[in-house]
């Protein structure tokens, strides 16, 4: 997706992404986030991704990756050096990393340590609701704030100023 | 009491400068009444103290363990000061009342007058050096401020410049004279220093007392830095009398007997001997002179050359005692000149006089009682001081002797030269046809002055213990052997100078008759030994392209190095700092993995 | 057959993160830029999940859940801005936008 030329084939690939995600989730048996990415994400958030790109008519030649600069190698360079280094520091063995050694067992008699006062991992949506509706109360209602919020602001910048010079 | 004498004229300096600046017939009541003030307050003063001395100070501020004080020290020479200071001033002020009358700058005037006495009385009462030096300046700048009176004249302005800065250099020689006391001795008070006053004399007491010397010499326009004094005759007339005959040019002899016992022998010999050639050069450039002021300043600066002789010799009391007499006659010459002066309307060329016996009889018959005295003739105060002088010095130093014996013939010749051109003979001009005897406020100080001219030489006519100074060296002067021969001497050199002066200049025209008869004599008189030529080469041949050396090394250095380079170095970090934001955002993308680069390597904990 | 570990989910989710960097990086189209961010997100998504199911912990459930509402409402706005900056700028490029540059 990120080298393609084409925008439109550039979303396509981000939905094909988006939706690969989704299969991960579900093999970490989170299946109401899998359900929620598809929705979410490769419904609305791609939509209308490619609702901008036909709109602004944004053509083949738009996808103009700049190789011959060298400060974008020094950058990619860097990229892959951080990428590099969270790794190591990953895979390095320390107390208190997880034994990534050892595949997970079954749900119902998991060996990790679970810490306190923390949800217990399952499947149920009613769980998670749960866990909504009491622990994480206040960053709901933040949230609804917050899609108020973003609401608004596409309104007011996408009105149309009263210069002649927005008539596109 | 002293500190209200003190600060009288300050406040009435205040008064006038800030409320009376429009009216001058107040500001000239106000700072008359304050003169007279003053002179009572003196009086007083000079009456309770019947003790020796009067001490008192005080600190004015400290800064860490060093603290500057403020004190008044009135024993006997600040006694006879104040006194003539007080008296000569408020005869002054009343004689300016009538020659200032047509004058619209009168409240300036009388503002400076106000300043000048306040200054003169702090350098008077002053007990510490420092102290000294303030009022110094102070009297410097009100000068400063009096000749430049007429400062719409290009004459007046830059004589008050020339005066102002002349006087500066002999104030840093001062100056330095001050810190080296301070080195040498650990104080400057004057009461402190008299006591550590015996020591074996060396190469910086020497030099200290020199030092303190160039105080007197830029202040009393001794050699070198005479040549202010008479481009200062361009104020007006009773600032000349008040401030250049009588008062502020004996500060510098004043200073001198303040610190007299500082000074070691050669300094002595050294000031002495300037002194007497002040005394004879000044005499030849009086002689030629065409300007009634000039050759009054002229005199006095051979005047102050007896003094400084008197003061070399170890006489201090005489010097001090010369300086009284001095006191009288030439402030009342010089208010006589400035009554010739009101009366032919502001013209000074004497040759332009002629005939004034007649029409001022007032006028001329104290300005002949003057003359009189400063020639030395029997019997008046100036016989008395300078013949003293001449026996001291006959009896000591045979070569000064000579020097100051040809200065007196010389100060009889031009003396009675001017007598005669001015007010003898016919009238020689249409101002002087109508010339007229002048007001009260103006004849009433010269009949005054005249009065103690004459009785000034009787020491013991002085009350209130005022002559007590001198009166030791009085004594001692009248023990010393040669007394008849000096009679003879002194009386011939009065005689001399009235016959020459008699032949020479009874019947004169427009023009000098010396120049005539004498033509190189007189060109050389007139030249003035060239010294405000070498002044003004050296000020603009040497001076000057230093002075523009300096600013380019500032331009460059200063403004252009630290100043501005600190700008610049500013200016870098910035411009370093804006190369972060241009508006690509691909270049915030990469400082930002940088920036958390960075911190991840540092968190790996590497630099523990 | 090859034990799936959680390792394996937390490469991929840092892979998926570092090519979306990679393309915010590369990218001059604003549109493609912030595409990158979302698959950037995504990645950290997948990170998190396995740490929930690691931890046996429903925490990390809903912090993804939050992280998903926040992404989309990004996306709305930057996309209304990206908007309103075509209207006065009649492109998309970031080289266009450099107003601060020199």
């Amino acid at each position: 997706m990120v080298l393609s030329r084409h925008p439109v084939s550039a979303a396509m690939f981000m939905i094909i992404s988006l939706v690969g995600v989704a299969a991960l989730f579900v093999l970490l048996e989170s299946f109401f986030l899998a359900v929620l990415q598809v929705l979410v994400y490769a419904g609305a958030v791609m939509v209308l991704f490619l609702f901008i790109i036909m709109l602004l008519d944004v053509g083949p030649g738009a996808s103009k990756i700049n190789f011959s600069n060298w400060k974008t190698g020094l950058i990619g360079f860097g990229a892959s050096c951080l990428l590099i280094f969270l790794l190591s520091a990953l895979l390095s063995p320390g107390e208190d990393t997880l034994s990534f050694g050892q595949s997970w067992t079954v749900i119902n008699n998991s060996t990790a340590p679970a810490p306190v006062d923390a949800l217990v991992f399952s499947t149920d949506i009613s769980a998670f609701g749960y866990a909504l509706m009491t622990k994480y109360m206040l960053p709901v209602q933040i949230s609804g704030f917050l899609l108020l919020a973003a609401m608004i602001g596409v309104i007011i910048l996408s009105k149309r100023s009263g210069t002649p010079s927005s008539n596109s | 009491m002293a500190l209200s004498l003190l600060f009288l004229p300050f406040v009435s300096a205040l008064v006038i400068l800030l409320f009376l600046r429009a009216k001058g017939n107040l500001a000239s009541l106000v700072s008359v009444f304050t003169a007279a003030g003053i002179l009572i307050l003196s009086l007083l003063l000079l009456f309770n103290s019947q003790e020796s001395s009067l001490v008192w100070n005080t600190t004015w501020f400290t800064m860490g363990s060093w603290e500057l004080r403020f004190g008044i020290l009135l024993d006997d020479p600040a006694r006879l000061l104040l006194f003539i200071v007080s008296f000569v001033g408020l005869l002054i002020h009343i004689f300016s009342l009538g020659y200032m009358e047509s004058d619209p700058a009168r409240p300036r005037y009388f503002g400076g007058l106000s300043i000048f006495m306040f200054s003169m009385i702090g350098i008077t009462l002053a007990d510490n050096l420092i102290m000294i030096f303030v009022f110094w300046e102070l009297v410097g700048f009100s000068s400063y401020l009096l000749i430049a009176h007429y400062f719409q004249t290009d004459e007046a302005s830059q004589a008050s410049r020339k005066a102002f800065i002349v006087n500066r250099v002999g104030d840093f020689g001062f100056l330095i004279g001050i810190v080296l006391t301070y080195w040498t001795f650990g104080t400057v008070n004057l009461g402190e220093l008299a006591d550590l006053a015996d020591f074996s004399p060396s190469l910086i007491t020497t030099g200290l007392c020199l030092a303190l010397a160039c105080g007197f010499i830029g202040k009393s326009a001794q050699f070198p830095l005479h040549v202010w004094l008479p481009d200062a005759m361009a104020g007006p007339t009773p600032v000349s009398a008040l401030i250049h005959a009588a008062t502020m040019v004996a500060a510098g002899v004043y200073l001198l007997i303040r610190i007299d016992f500082l000074f070691t022998e050669q300094a002595l010999g050294l000031i002495a001997f300037l002194g007497a050639a002040m005394g004879l050069y000044a005499g030849f450039c009086a002689l030629v002179q065409r300007d009634i002021k000039k050759i009054l300043a002229y005199s006095t600066l051979s005047q102050l050359g007896y003094m400084a002789a008197a003061f070399g010799l170890g006489a201090p009391g005489l010097a001090l005692f010369h300086l009284t007499t001095h006191a009288f006659f030439k402030a009342l010459m010089f208010l006589g000149s400035g009554s010739v002066i009101h009366a032919c309307h502001h013209e000074q060329d004497i040759f332009k006089y002629g005939g004034l016996r007649k029409r001022m009889p007032v006028t001329a018959g104290t300005f002949l009682i003057g003359v009189l005295a400063i020639s030395g003739v029997n019997f008046l105060s100036g016989y008395y001081s300078k013949d003293a002088i001449l026996l001291w010095a006959y009896n000591f130093n045979l070569p000064i002797f000579t020097l100051l014996y040809a200065g007196a013939l010389l100060t009889a010749a031009y003396m009675f030269r001017l007598y005669f051109i001015a007010f003898e003979g016919e009238a020689r001009s249409e101002h002087s046809q109508s010339a007229k005897e002048n007001s009260l406020s103006m004849t009433l100080p010269l009949v005054l002055l005249a009065f103690l001219s004459v009785l000034g030489g009787y020491v013991i006519l002085y009350p209130f213990n005022i002559g007590s100074y001198f009166a030791p060296d009085l004594s001692a002067t009248a023990l010393l052997p040669h007394h008849m021969w000096m009679v003879v001497l002194g009386t011939s050199a009065w005689i001399i100078g009235l016959v020459v002066a008699r032949k020479l200049y009874a019947q004169v025209n427009q023009e000098d008759p010396l120049s005539r008869r004498l033509p190189g004599f007189f060109e050389i008189c007139q030249s003035k030994l060239f010294f405000d030529q070498i002044y003004s080469f050296y000020v603009n041949k040497i001076q000057d392209p230093f002075c523009r050396f300096m600013e380019v090394m500032e331009l460059l250095f200063i403004s252009g190095l630290m100043v501005r380079g600190s700008a610049g170095v500013t200016a870098l970090l910035a411009m370093l700092a804006k190369a972060c934001y241009i508006g690509r955002v691909h270049a915030y993308a990469f400082w930002f993995m940088l920036g958390t680069l960075g911190f991840i390597i540092y968190s790996s904990g590497i630099f523990e | 057959m090859l034990t799936v570990t959680p390792l394996h989910f937390l490469i991929l989710a840092f892979v998926l993160f570092g090519i979306g960097f990679l393309g915010l990086l590369i990218r001059r189209n604003i549109l493609l830029m912030l595409m990158s961010l979302e698959l950037m997100l995504n990645g950290i998504n997948v990170a998190l999940v396995t740490f929930s199911r690691v931890g046996n912990n429903l925490d990390g459930g809903i912090f993804v859940f939050f992280i998903m509402t926040v992404a989309a409402s990004e996306v709305a706005v930057g996309l209304a801005l990206l908007v309103a900056l075509y209207k006065k700028r009649k492109s998309v490029f970031t080289d266009d936008m450099a107003l601060l540059k020199n």
